[in-house]
């Protein structure tokens, strides 16, 4: 289940430099294209896309948002159990662990560089304990 | 819709530099799962009878747990397998932090490599592909400053890094392989087989995603186990814990262990929590397994009280998937300046097992073993065995290279590591582990060297709970604490889910453990099965002690892979994977009867004084029974002609 690049693209290799997983290729002005194996569905893409030219996995076209319309992850800290998890499936590693608190000896996830993060979700996906809620961004 | 696992592994020839993958058919997984029974079907269809450990038919395979990455708790562990050169046969290690998710993001659930290469190298796979680099930059270089190597300058994902240090450059039969700065598979001895075939390292970058059958399903298991992890009383002290094992070996009787109160101790101090409840209650092995408690009473082991870890403990540690957390990086002062918080295994061997009191030394070995890539457990046993032998008169000071050995003295004790680290001198002799060096000294040393099949066994005491004398011996790989014991059964449970197993009275005599009967045998038989089923899901034994009701693992098992299989046929599968391990070991010429752990550890003789006064362990007939239950020869061990034939059919 991969997204894919329809015949409106333009070749200007927007979605080829943001791809986390080099999963996009093709040549400068011609049409991209989608390894679907490499594809982790991160819809960045899409987000990125100026020409809209990008389709999910069930032909949804994806909308082009400003980057700082992009959404990134919330922590909630009292149902989080610090499983690290979300570190793991961050395509971009833009979290981090950050330094224990008050009496708790844990150190909790928390977002290390805001600028790299890709608003994709996965984070979300993979948290066992529903922890993450994906909510717009604060301005760096 | 996935089914948790990735279907194929990767085989890199180190020798021929030819890299290839390989489909693992879906029956294989049903077979055998993932990790453990992974890596058994893998060496035991690649590694040809009577291969040298570190030649190049030696295949080396780091594998991830079936459970991985599918939204299931503590399935953060991966397995390291190959053909131990420490006892000839089957070995494994197996360890935490984050590395095990990174193999399947890969897209491979192991990595195995064959062949020597004629010089270092290190394995770096991402999505593009796997590809052999050159490693002669880190060659030479501490586990540590290996990973500072490869994560300078590195953005992304974040790496999974497996390296070994010098003492795996130098083929030390006691070293591992590290990962997350210093966090080791540390058993059997395989990071010799990595140095052996000259790969320093593994770097995995992938981005693979890993894909339950039923991901709400996992979630709604995992959430049960949550919350009883995160159920804990605030009332615990460290000195409660020491008093509760002092308590235990006063009492005639026994009241059968919940999981729930270690869970508690793991949770606030990890595993450092039973430094002095297990010296008090006859669990710590101590001065080279001659003495007893009386020798390392509350006030001589009150520098490793839990509360010590603690103070400087600056945050804890978690591993991938673990709610827990029991791990913790502490600061230290001297050369380095922090560590990963020792383990009760590290603090014991280098601590009661050496009569050595002084706790900084014992951070700082903590992390000079680490970062060597060193087995803490081996390397306290060979230093123990040195020590006696001094005493003994079979080293004098010229031997010991001037080092004035003798128990507890903690500046002869470092100057000894590091000259196993460096492999100088008499460190030479003893970096291959007890059973290596007595056989190069001889003079009787043999009496000091405690093992099982050549692998020092863990600091619990087996003539505590006979049942780790009974897993020392019989598995096959002999030596190691994380397979089963009397108290394990307990805390597993596997009763209330597995039909069929023997049920622990909540309270009973203490001499009742001591006998060898069906229910034992059982009872060791099950352990052994479900910690196949443990290691081939990447579970953490932690986790396992929980109990089989507040962690599901079958359950989880059947929702990441779509499968419908009852408890009891994955204790089959469990029993297929013990089959084909001793299958190996046979293989390989193992008198399995030769794995026997060394005397000392079974009571012979029996101590005349301490927690452990009076006790023998029926080793003989614990052994020949639990073979029985496996349906093996119970006169030797091995699993019987036929029994091969059909699993061979099956493979």
């Amino acid at each position: 289940m991969a997204y894919i690049i329809t015949n409106a693209c333009t070749g200007c290799g927007s979605c080829s430099r943001i791809c986390p997983t080099q999963a996009i290729t093709g040549e400068k002005k011609k049409i991209h294209t989608i390894v679907p194996d490499l594809c982790i569905e991160c819809g960045s893409c899409g987000r990125i896309c100026p020409a809209g030219a990008v389709e999910d996995a069930f032909g949804i076209a994806s909308v082009r948002m400003k980057k700082s319309a992009w959404l990134a992850p919330v922590f909630d800290l009292k149902a989080c159990m610090a499983c690290v998890i979300c570190l793991d499936a961050c395509p971009v590693g833009c979290l981090a662990v950050g330094p224990p608190e008050g009496k708790d000896p844990n150190g909790y996830p928390r977002m290390a560089d805001l600028s790299s993060c890709l608003g994709c979700g996965l984070c979300v996906a993979g948290c066992p304990a529903d922890a993450i809620t994906l909510a717009p961004r604060m301005a760096p | 819709m996935g089914n948790g696992y990735m279907g194929k592994v990767l085989i890199v020839d180190l020798g021929t530099r030819n890299i290839t993958e390989e489909e693992i058919p879906d029956r294989i997984y049903r077979q055998y799962l993932s990790g453990m029974g992974l890596g058994a079907y893998m060496l035991y269809k690649h590694i040809p009878a009577g291969a040298d450990p570190l030649g190049p038919d030696n295949m080396l395979g780091f594998v991830s747990g079936l459970l991985t990455g599918t939204g299931s708790l503590f399935t953060g562990r991966w397995t390291l397998v190959g053909k131990s050169p420490l006892t000839g046969g089957w070995g494994d290690a197996n360890c935490g932090g984050t590395f095990s998710p990174a193999i399947k993001h890969c897209g491979y659930d192991g990595i195995f490599v064959r062949g020597i290469s004629e010089t270092p190298v290190y394995l770096y796979i991402n999505d593009q592909g796997p590809e052999l680099r050159d490693a002669s930059q880190v060659w030479g270089k501490d586990t540590v400053e290996t990973e500072a190597h490869f994560r300078k300058d590195w953005t992304g994902r974040q790496l999974g890094i497996a390296c070994i240090g010098p003492a795996g450059e130098g083929v030390s039969l006691i070293s591992g392989v590290s990962t997350d700065n210093g966090r080791m598979a540390a058993r059997s001895g395989l990071g010799a087989v990595m140095g052996s075939k000259r790969l320093k390292a593994v770097v995995l970058a992938g981005n693979k995603r890993i894909v339950p059958r039923n991901r709400m399903e996992m979630k709604r298991i995992s959430a049960i186990c949550n919350k009883w992890v995160q159920f804990q009383p605030p009332f615990m002290t460290a000195t409660m814990m020491a008093g509760t094992g002092a308590l235990m070996r006063a009492l005639p009787s026994v009241m059968a262990q919940d999981g729930l109160l270690y869970k508690m101790m793991l949770k606030k101090w990890g595993t450092v929590s039973m430094n002095q409840m297990s010296v008090e209650m006859g669990d710590s092995p101590i001065k080279n397994w001659k003495g007893s408690n009386r020798d390392w009473g509350l006030f001589k082991s009150h520098s490793s009280n839990p509360e010590a870890f603690s103070r400087c403990e600056e945050v804890k540690y978690h591993c991938y998937s673990c709610p827990l957390g029991c791990g913790g990086i502490c600061s230290t002062t001297g050369k380095f300046q922090e560590t990963h918080k020792p383990e009760y295994e590290t603090v014991l061997s280098l601590g009661g097992l050496l009569l050595n009191k002084d706790i900084d030394s014992i951070f700082y070995l903590n992390e000079l073993l680490n970062r060597a890539g060193m087995d803490s457990i081996s390397a306290g046993h060979a230093v123990a065995f040195a020590i006696e032998c001094y005493e003994e008169g079979v080293f004098t000071k010229k031997d010991t290279d001037g080092l004035e050995l003798t128990w507890g003295n903690s500046e002869a004790i470092v100057s000894l590591i590091e000259k196993m680290v460096a492999r100088e001198g008499i460190g030479h002799i003893l970096a291959d582990g007890v059973k290596q060096a007595s056989l190069r000294i001889g003079k009787g040393s043999e009496a000091f060297a405690v093992h099982a099949g050549g692998q020092e066994p863990a600091m619990h005491d087996s003539r505590n709970d006979p049942g780790f004398a009974l897993h020392y011996s019989v598995e096959p790989s002999p030596g190691k604490h994380t397979v089963g014991s009397g108290l394990y059964y307990e805390m597993f449970k596997l009763w209330q889910v597995v039909e069929g197993l023997p049920r622990v009275s909540p309270l009973y005599m203490k001499g009742s453990k001591y006998k060898a009967d069906e229910d034992k045998a059982k009872a060791g038989a099950a352990n052994s099965q479900f910690m196949n089923i443990v290691n081939g899901s990447g579970l953490c034994l932690f986790g396992a002690l929980l109990g089989s009701k507040r962690i599901r693992v079958f359950d989880w098992l059947n929702a990441a892979t779509g499968w419908t299989l009852t408890p009891q046929e994955y204790m089959a599968v469990g029993a297929n994977v013990q089959t084909l391990r001793q299958a190996f070991n046979v293989r390989h010429g193992i008198e399995p009867k030769s794995f026997k752990v060394s005397d000392r550890a079974l009571g012979r003789p029996i101590q005349t004084k301490g927690a452990n006064k009076g006790r023998t362990v029926e080793i003989e007939t614990m052994m020949r029974d639990y073979w029985l239950q496996f349906g093996w020869d119970p006169e030797t061990g091995k699993p019987f002609h036929e029994t091969i034939q059909e699993l061979e059919a099956g493979l």
